[in-house]
């Protein structure tokens, strides 16, 4: 019975990762820890696992559909392995919860955005109409999604998907899928450390990744016909939930001490 | 809108192309690199007609040296799905293989299946898109995009600091 609940668990978020590009993380984590009664020390090495099942089965049918932008996904690559690289190494200096607060409440702004202000700008009408601009701001802002990853674990997604969606005016669609392929990446890297350390349980991955593959796949299928404005309400939703979850992770552990 | 015509015209050689559907839109310039993500140079030499699918019964005429540059991007494209989809069908197939067995009585010989089976499985799905990141790199690589073959090294690089370090990425 916990098999198959694993199992419909990984689909849930399988099918929701692939369609937002944010590799499901966020629906795992809570739902293993609250729902199961796991330790975060296990859950988050086995939702990483999970992100990278997701992010091998949806990019596979996203790179086929031409959705994926694989010069941009190697681009901003460099960019995010390089700050996740110092965030690690950074992790000892700042308070965690107080980026997470930072991070928290830059979340919320951009769910609330996404929610309430039309944006003026149209989606180009076919999917390789644009062309990404500013470069420069991608760049940093993956750096800073790879550091925060790093820091707080909420994975890249949510800030990468935004980022290239407003910030290098790429459509949303080819945001999300990109975002899906550039997931598996640091995925991996994360997994294997924690699984170098005897973190990773492989009796609780193995039902979850089975029904992640599943799900990716239908959320594969599902992302190219679901409106854009429907892809990003769902987005938001999701936005307001880790402003939530990183609030109230910050909020637990900011004062007195600021500064470890 | 798209307005479907048949047009028929000839190559810059002289040569005379047999009919193909085009669509004709407002701004052509902008929507002609159709759903590919080509190289600029290779965008810039994409025919005009490349703005529709290529149909069955088009792929037989050559139409001018894009035709490679857009086949060498699709087939170099389908090769990182491959990837993909093998690693995550293979290890998926041993997940299930290994809750398979976990459903029939415990013997000492299954057990020791069932943990290499989730091993094998979970070192797969980790190498996949490292792979995907290598097989990419050299794809655009091989086209004369060594930015690109560049920036891939230089992932794995890091990659493989932090693994070694012992950095959570």
């Amino acid at each position: 019975m916990t098999v198959l609940l694993l199992i419909g668990v990984g689909g849930l978020a399988g099918t929701l990762g692939a369609m937002l590009g944010i590799g499901g993380g966020i629906v795992l984590v809570p739902a293993l820890v609250l729902g199961f009664g796991l330790p975060l020390e296990e859950a988050v090495p086995a939702s990483l696992m999970c992100v990278v099942a997701n992010s091998c089965a949806a990019a596979a049918g996203y790179v086929d559909n031409h959705l994926s932008d694989i010069r941009l996904g190697l681009t901003l690559e460099l960019a995010t392995v390089l700050g996740a690289i110092v965030g690690g190494m950074v992790a000892a200096l700042i308070a965690p919860a107080m980026v997470a607060v930072v991070f928290g409440f830059f979340t919320l702004y951009v769910a609330l955005q996404m929610m309430l202000v039309r944006s003026p700008r149209h989606e180009p009408s076919t999917l390789d109409d644009y062309r990404p601009t500013n470069y420069p701001l991608g760049i940093s802002g993956s750096f800073v999604a790879g550091g925060l990853s790093a820091l707080l674990g909420v994975g890249g997604g949510p800030l990468k998907v935004p980022l290239m969606s407003y910030g290098m005016r790429v459509p949303f669609k080819v945001a999300s899928a990109t975002s899906n392929l550039m997931i598996g990446v640091t995925g991996a890297a994360s997994v294997a450390a924690y699984a170098l350390r005897g973190h990773l349980k492989l009796a609780l991955v193995s039902p979850l990744v089975v029904g992640v593959l599943v799900g990716a796949s239908i959320g594969g299928r599902l992302m190219p016909r679901v409106p854009t404005a429907v892809l990003k309400k769902l987005f938001a939703l999701v936005l307001l939930t880790v402003a939530g979850q990183m609030l109230w992770k910050g909020g637990a552990g900011l004062w007195p001490n600021v500064w470890k | 809108m798209a307005e479907r015509v048949e047009v028929s015209g000839g190559e810059p050689d002289g040569s005379v192309s047999p009919p193909v559907t085009a669509a004709v839109v407002a701004e052509p310039a902008a929507r002609l690199g159709r759903n590919t993500m080509m190289a600029a140079a290779a965008r810039a030499e994409a025919p005009a007609l490349d703005a529709e699918p290529v149909t069955a019964a088009e792929l037989d005429v050559p139409s001018g040296d894009s035709v490679p540059a857009r086949d060498r991007t699709v087939a170099g494209e389908r090769w990182i799905a491959r990837v993909l989809r093998v690693g995550a069908v293979l290890s998926g197939a041993m997940f299930v293989l290994s809750l398979g067995l976990e459903a029939l009585p415990g013997t000492e010989e299954t057990h020791v299946a069932i943990d290499q089976l989730r091993k094998a499985a979970a070192s797969l799905l980790l190498v996949t898109p490292v792979a995907r990141l290598g097989v990419a790199g050299t794809l655009l690589g091989l086209r004369g995009e060594w930015r690109y073959l560049a920036i891939s090294a230089g992932v794995l690089g890091l990659l493989a600091l932090a693994v070694g370090a012992g950095i959570q990425a």
